[in-house]
């Protein structure tokens, strides 16, 4: 069993300040976390090898240019909780998105020979995109289940945890109303919810002795495994909007019956 | 000079913060509430290896040296100083005289479980006559056979009430005092003799077992002698000066989180139409703070460097503590001034860092003794033997 896990880095949020007013983000402290969604997909890989003889393979979501904090730190990580190889790409080009990244991916995947399922986030955090995952599994043809909650490994097919969404004209305000459970051959893809699962803690000694090996990360040359002249992004960012400045709160007192007028008259006077 | 932390620090500080945000800060205030020591906590930090950070990984450590030790005290010290004192207790004086003193099978019986977490160090020196007179022990230990017999009693002993194993100083011949009249033991807590005599109730700390501790008849096999007989209180001297440059580290934490609670307070918080932050008598305090703040960071991590590569650090260890201590008091005191009647309110983390604080300059030897430590070493490169 050979379990590829895609992981990606999203800036800590506790090291940046938003400025809407501005329309500004100001960097305090250039630190990176692993996509939070990615982590669950990783922990999902982790526990199916807990119970079995898999194989998890750490590779990177993204191709950054001069990456002295990048993707490589996110793959150490990996390997200090528990993967067992991982592989970033090297010759890197700039400008490459999702639809670019997927080609690398199934190459890589092909590569590697033999995976039977690739487990990635659902989302991330910075710029909310979900295409990933489903790009991939369409590039090599594999089955795919999306937003899974838990993911379990049975002889050659797996079996996924799927939340449903129940439409909001019922009037569930939960978020959701129960699991399916999907059952998909392998191999194939499955990307992971961002809080489907508690992530693990590195194992101490084995986070500082990854750390001070050099040699602990694979490197792959991009160009030996794709033609990077088709690499071409398909997304072109025009620019960034911030919603407006949140307003402060208005904290109501007296009765229930008082606030609850209190707060009617509110909403009158802004709806009109 | 390079004053970055190695990727393998900056990753350990990454892991510890997250330990710490995830599992510590959650259940600081709990811990201070039901005066409840972190057995769960302790337990995890254990399994991380968290709990054998700074020794090698041959005796159960993780092997990131006094840097990563002092990277845990300094994270566990933003959020919760008992859980920063029950592990300083653990690995930096509990753990660390075996480290520093212990045979190869004694570190083999008693570090590695230690280290791994599996059982929990403390460290058996105070007594009601010696306190910072130290070498002053009244408790007793008299060979009889292939064994020592231990008699007396101590005081005030961090992790005291659940340790599995304490390493304590005993007097074998009272009349040669400090040098050659003491001696080291290790004492598993198990053993017939031993007993807890009751827990202090204190100020602060409340999530850390401070205790009486009883030895009467205690028998202790030859072979947990730590070090040579007569010999011990250089090896207790010795621990002492690793736990006071961790206990600074903790201070550090201290006094950084107090900083962002008054940073994000004076942010908020408006009097007489502007936010606190534009009042500068708030803006000095601030800059006192984030200045002495980063003083501190500078002699810790020094001082750490020092240890990790072999250089004499007694009078240096001496000043963290001192100055890591009360940097802290003056920080979270700030911090709380800032704060106003908000401050006192136990509905802030500050209260109760306000009095977790004032344990720092007098455990491990009180400052007044940190400035004797200080002093002595400055003299005695001047050629003046002071005689405290």
């Amino acid at each position: 069993m050979k379990i590829a896990v895609i992981l990606g880095r999203v800036l800590n949020p506790a090291g940046i300040v938003v400025n809407r007013r501005r329309g500004r983000i100001f960097v305090n402290r250039e630190e990176y976390v692993m996509q939070p969604a990615d982590r669950c997909a990783l922990e999902a890989a982790l526990q199916i090898k807990d119970g079995s003889e898999a194989e998890v393979i750490a590779l990177p979501r993204d191709l950054l240019p001069g990456d002295a904090v990048g993707s490589a730190d996110v793959l150490r990580r990996a390997l200090s909780m528990g993967a067992d190889r991982a592989v970033n790409f090297t010759g890197r080009a700039s400008d490459v998105d999702d639809a670019g990244m997927t080609h690398v991916l199934a190459a890589a995947v092909e590569r590697l020979g033999g995976v039977d399922l690739v487990l990635t986030g659902a989302t991330t955090w910075d710029t909310g995109q979900s295409q990933l995952g489903p790009r991939l599994a369409e590039v090599l043809d594999w089955p795919q289940v999306v937003d899974a909650w838990a993911v379990r490994v049975i002889d050659d097919r797996a079996e996924v945890v799927c939340q449903i969404l129940s439409s909001p004209v019922r009037g569930d305000r939960g978020g959701g109303s129960g699991y399916s459970i999907f059952e998909v051959d392998l191999p194939a893809v499955v990307t992971v919810h961002p809080g489907a699962l508690k992530s693990r803690y590195p194992d101490g000694v084995r986070l500082i002795n990854v750390y001070r090996d050099d040699g602990v990360v694979e490197q792959w040359d991009v160009a030996e495994m794709v033609d990077t002249g088709n690499l071409v992004p398909l997304l072109e960012k025009r620019g960034q909007d911030f919603p407006p400045q949140r307003e402060r709160g208005v904290q109501l007192e007296g009765t229930p019956q008082e606030m609850a007028k209190a707060l009617a008259g509110e909403l009158k006077k802004r709806i009109g | 000079m390079d004053f970055m932390l190695s990727p393998e620090h900056q990753a350990l500080r990454r892991l510890i913060r997250d330990f710490a945000e995830t599992e510590v800060a959650p259940v600081a205030a709990d811990l201070d509430r039901e005066h409840r020591v972190p057995h769960e906590i302790m337990r995890k930090l254990g399994q991380i290896g968290l709990l054998g950070v700074c020794f090698p990984q041959e005796y159960g450590g993780m092997g990131a040296g006094e840097i990563g030790y002092c990277i845990l005290m300094e994270e566990l010290g933003r959020v919760c100083t008992s859980t920063a004192t029950n592990v300083g207790a653990h690995i930096g004086i509990g753990a660390m005289v075996i480290y520093l003193d212990g045979r190869e099978e004694q570190k083999q019986k008693y570090l590695i479980p230690l280290a791994r977490g599996e059982k929990i160090a403390a460290f058996g020196l105070t007594e009601p006559n010696a306190g910072s007179d130290a070498a002053n022990v009244h408790t007793r230990a008299v060979r009889e056979g292939d064994s020592y017999i231990l008699d007396g009693g101590k005081v005030f002993i961090t992790n005291g009430g659940y340790a599995d194993v304490i390493t304590v100083m005993a007097a074998t011949d009272p009349s040669l005092g400090a040098h050659g009249g003491i001696t080291a033991f290790i004492v598993e807590t198990d053993w017939p003799g031993f007993s807890v005599a009751r827990e202090e109730d204190k100020m602060g700390i409340h999530g850390t077992s401070t205790a009486e501790l009883v030895f009467e008849e205690l028998r202790v096999p030859q072979e947990n002698v730590l070090g040579k007989v007569g010999e011990g209180f250089i090896p207790f001297m010795k621990s002492l000066d690793m736990g006071r440059l961790t206990l600074g580290a903790a201070g550090l934490g201290g006094a950084e989180a107090a900083l962002d609670w008054a940073v994000r307070w004076a942010k908020t918080r408006k009097q007489c139409g502007v936010e606190l932050a534009h009042k500068q008598s708030v803006q000095w305090m601030i800059a006192n703070m984030a200045t002495e703040i980063e003083a501190l960071r500078s002699l810790i991590y020094r001082v750490g460097w020092m240890v990790d590569t072999g250089q004499p650090f007694t009078q240096l260890a001496a000043m963290c503590k001192l100055y890591g201590s009360e940097v802290a008091s003056r920080a979270i005191d700030m911090a709380l001034q800032i704060h106003g009647g908000l401050g006192l309110s136990r509905d802030f983390p500050i209260e109760r860092f306000f009095r977790d604080a004032r344990i720092a300059e007098i455990f491990e030897g009180t400052n007044e003794i940190q400035r004797i430590v200080i002093a002595s070493d400055i003299f005695r490169q001047h050629g003046v033997r002071i005689r405290p």
